[in-house]
């Protein structure tokens, strides 16, 4: 009679259990619209109704995989982290618990728990399938990998692993192996080629990713890559890139142009620890994209505590402080800025900007000075130096300066018409009374933004 | 319904901005405690106490001839850096003769003597800067002030009434002036003065504050379509481009649209719902684009009506125009003036739209702004 009871009792919890799992009524609601608000791009809603969804359902994989999820793409790493956990706690054999979890890992820099994850989820499969998976030869992993998605995302996680922790050696060697990449082939060209045809910026990333892994000599293509990524502000694999390329191409200049890059544009040898990057990479998004202020703000304060020698959350927070009207706060953050990092080319080129629209035109000079010496082809930068120039009615200077950037600008069909207008007119009249323009053309990737 | 507001304001302000269009009746008086007063209305009874004949607004005061006399031309060079001690006691005479213009009212810059270091409200006035402000704040006015039969009577005259008290003439003036005198280089000042003392200074002076008399807006506009089919010579195009480039009157007025822009954008922001204000470098934004805009409108226009300014001006008064204006006197007065006039303006409209829409709420604005649904047939 106990066991009969025990029994009952037993099957009457896990059924309780599943009924609670799937409750779908108040859960529906509140994630569908969670979801909806997401696919909106309102991203603050999202992540507060994907709470309510899984405060209201503490049992429902699917609720708290989604709150974990937004609150990872939001910034909220501690709170990722937790539901993270609890969804893997509910589900530990549910693979698609394993993938986020995996990825959440990688994305922390902790690559020792995203690999104990991948082990997880390989050990879902059949045996056989793990058999070929770790022992067929070359010619039967396409396939493979084809049939089992699950599996080619173990290998591009471990890709990235590799990557991020400078094993390009092995995470080539497993990218030939599961034939990601396939000898013969030319990625470069066709990352070119997608890059010229204006694919999409994943593609285009993708592409050039497959080339740094497909072709260890192709200099041009990994130092791209590498710039790409600092754009996007993946700083970290960006300046590994940036070396590698450097390293492989065969040209002095590039050489000297690479180390440059990677002291005046990657914060040199400074340390960013990876979620400190990622704080940054998610802040910046929330404020130009989302115009979450206060959220952003609050991101770049963490990332700053994290990584204090690391200058683009501080540039980011003196930028705010403008848009928010303070522009002393904003010089504030960013001589805070230059402390952590005096030759960071961006710091100095925001500062002198800057003055220039406090009207302290030495100040501004100065700075400026100092960011086209460090970065000689920032034609925006020169330009915003031969304004002050002119200014301070140094009229030769100020020809010299934008003369320079206007031919520049030509090599690279950034015609600047108003500035060669102002240009004609000083050349023929002298100097006039309105100051120079100084458009700031984005024509270099990898300079783009910080 | 904030920006629809103030893209409404903004353009139509932007337009009202080009000097083709600036509308000003020029009345100017003096009180008993000789205060002078500039105004686009005549005095009213209460403003002027006992007026003497010489305070009234003076229709018979003889406007200059915009045609150069029968006398030889001023000698009149370009100012150097250094003040000029020498600069002689103005010439009062009606410079350009005393031939009756047929306009309604208007003042000549007054004749100031120089008794000792020039104050800078009587730079203004040789400037004539004191008196074009006229023209300049009602044109805004103008502007903002909805047509009639778009508001309730009641909104209309709370408008109107905010619009006399906050764009008064002295007030604006209080504050360009003391805009520019955070300016003020004394070696540049004294040098401007000597040149706006000069004969042929005073000459342009009057026909700048000539051209912002009601009725130039046609003139312009006659005049623009009268070049079309007889051009002017190269030479004097390329000269009243050259005296744009050395005055930056064109990028001054793009300047101004944009100050305005700034704010009615701000004083219409901080209006509306919290969730909807705009952050200041929001406004700046818009303020860049709305200045982007003013400059492309206002090109033809100011080309047209600087032909039509200075069209009785000879090429060499232009030439000497164009060399003060050049030089560092020259370039630091304009600088200067033009710092005052936007932050002084700026100013005046943020605090008059902030009145605006505090006495009528945005919704009712929304609504005059609204064309009314027309009737079916």
């Amino acid at each position: 009679m106990k066991a009969l009871v025990s029994a009952v009792a037993l099957v009457l919890c896990t059924a309780l259990l599943a009924i609670a799992q799937e409750r779908p009524a108040p859960l529906a609601s509140d994630l569908d619209r969670a979801q909806a608000a997401f696919k909106a791009g309102r991203h603050t809603e999202a992540l507060a109704l994907a709470r309510r969804a899984a405060d209201a359902a503490p049992t429902s994989v699917r609720a708290l995989n989604a709150r974990a999820g937004m609150a990872e793409f939001m910034g909220e790493f501690d709170e990722a982290r937790t539901f993270h956990d609890r969804a893997g706690a509910l589900a530990p054999d549910d693979p698609d618990t394993i993938d986020r979890t995996a990825s959440f890992a990688v994305r922390m820099g902790e690559y020792d728990r995203a690999l104990a994850q991948l082990d997880r989820l390989l050990a879902l499969h059949p045996r056989h399938v793990r058999w070929l998976f770790q022992w067929a030869p070359t010619s039967l992993q396409a396939p493979l990998l084809r049939d089992h998605p699950s599996l080619e995302r173990i290998v591009q996680i471990k890709l990235d692993i590799l990557t991020e922790k400078g094993d390009l050696d092995q995470a080539r060697r497993m990218a030939r192996a599961y034939a990601i990449v396939q000898p013969g082939q030319n990625y470069c060209d066709q990352a070119r080629e997608r890059s010229r045809a204006g694919a999409e910026r994943d593609e285009i990333f993708k592409a050039f990713r497959l080339a740094t892994l497909g072709q260890p000599d192709a200099a041009d293509c990994i130092w791209w890559y590498g710039q790409w990524l600092s754009d996007e502000g993946y700083v970290r694999l960006g300046r590994l890139m940036v070396i590698e390329g450097t390293r492989v191409t065969p040209s002095a200049a590039n050489k000297e142009g690479g180390a440059r890059y990677v002291r005046i544009r990657l914060g040199g040898n400074r340390e960013v620890p990876k979620r400190a990057e990622q704080l940054f990479l998610i802040a910046r998004q929330r404020y130009l994209r989302d115009g979450d202020v206060d959220g952003a703000a609050r991101l770049f304060d963490e990332s700053i505590r994290l990584a204090p020698a690391f200058a683009r959350p501080y540039n980011y927070r003196a930028l705010i402080a403008a848009d928010l009207g303070d522009r002393e706060g904003a010089l504030a953050w960013l001589q805070r800025a230059l402390q952590a990092d005096p030759d960071s080319w961006r710091t100095h080129r925001n500062l002198g900007r800057l003055f220039e629209t406090l009207e302290r035109y030495p100040e501004a000079e100065m700075h400026l000075r100092r960011t086209v010496q460090l970065f000689g082809d920032d034609a925006g930068g020169r330009l915003a130096l031969a304004r002050v120039l002119y200014a301070q009615g140094k009229y030769d200077d100020f020809a010299k300066e934008a003369r320079a950037a206007v031919a520049f600008l030509a090599n690279w069909r950034a015609p600047v018409p108003e500035v060669r207008d102002f240009l004609a007119k000083f050349d023929r009249w002298g100097p006039g009374a309105a100051l120079p323009p100084a458009p700031d053309p984005h024509v270099i990737m990898g300079w783009n933004y910080d | 319904m904030t920006d629809r507001i103030a893209v409404v304001l903004l353009l139509s302000v932007a337009l009202a901005l080009a000097p083709a269009t600036i509308y000003a009746g020029t009345y100017h008086w003096v009180d008993e405690q000789g205060t002078v007063t500039y105004s686009d209305r005549p005095p009213q009874p209460e403003q002027t106490r006992a007026p003497a004949p010489e305070a009234s607004p003076a229709p018979e005061v003889k406007a200059p001839d915009a045609k150069p006399d029968t006398s030889p031309a001023p000698e009149v060079k370009a100012p150097d850096t250094k003040p000029a001690p020498e600069a002689k006691a103005p010439d009062v005479r009606p410079a350009l003769g005393a031939k009756s213009r047929d306009v309604k009212a208007f003042a000549p810059p007054a004749a100031i003597a120089k008794t000792g270091p020039t104050k800078v409200d009587e730079l203004l006035e040789l400037s004539g800067a004191r008196t074009q402000l006229v023209g300049l704040l009602s044109g805004i006015a103008g502007q903002l002030r909805p047509a009639r039969g778009q508001m309730s009577a009641k909104d209309q005259a709370a408008v109107d009434r905010i619009l006399r008290q906050a764009l008064r003439h002295e007030a604006v003036y209080t504050l360009v002036r003391d805009a520019f005198l955070l300016q003020v280089d004394r070696t540049n000042l004294e040098a401007t003065a000597a040149w706006l003392r000069s004969p042929l200074a005073r000459k342009i002076v009057a026909l700048e504050i000539a051209s912002s008399e009601p009725g130039t807006e046609q003139k312009v506009a006659a005049y623009a379509a009268a070049i079309k089919t007889n051009p002017p010579p190269e030479h004097r195009v390329e000269l009243l481009q050259r005296l744009d480039w050395a005055t930056a009157a064109s990028e001054i007025s793009a300047d101004l649209a944009a100050a305005v822009s700034r704010g009615i954008t701000t004083a219409v922001s901080a209006a509306g719902p919290a969730e909807q204000r705009l952050r200041p470098g929001q406004i700046e934004d818009r303020v860049a684009q709305v200045r982007a805009q003013a400059s492309e409108v206002l090109r033809e226009p100011h080309g047209a009506a600087t032909l039509y300014t200075y069209r009785e001006l000879e090429d060499d008064e232009l030439t000497a125009y164009v060399l003060f204006s050049g030089s560092e006197a020259g370039r630091w007065y304009n600088t200067a003036m033009r710092k005052a006039m936007v932050n002084a303006l700026g100013k005046a409209v943020e605090q008059t739209a902030a009145e605006l829409v505090r006495a009528v709420p945005l919704d009712r604005w929304a609504r005059a702004a609204t064309p009314a649904p027309q009737q079916v047939k």
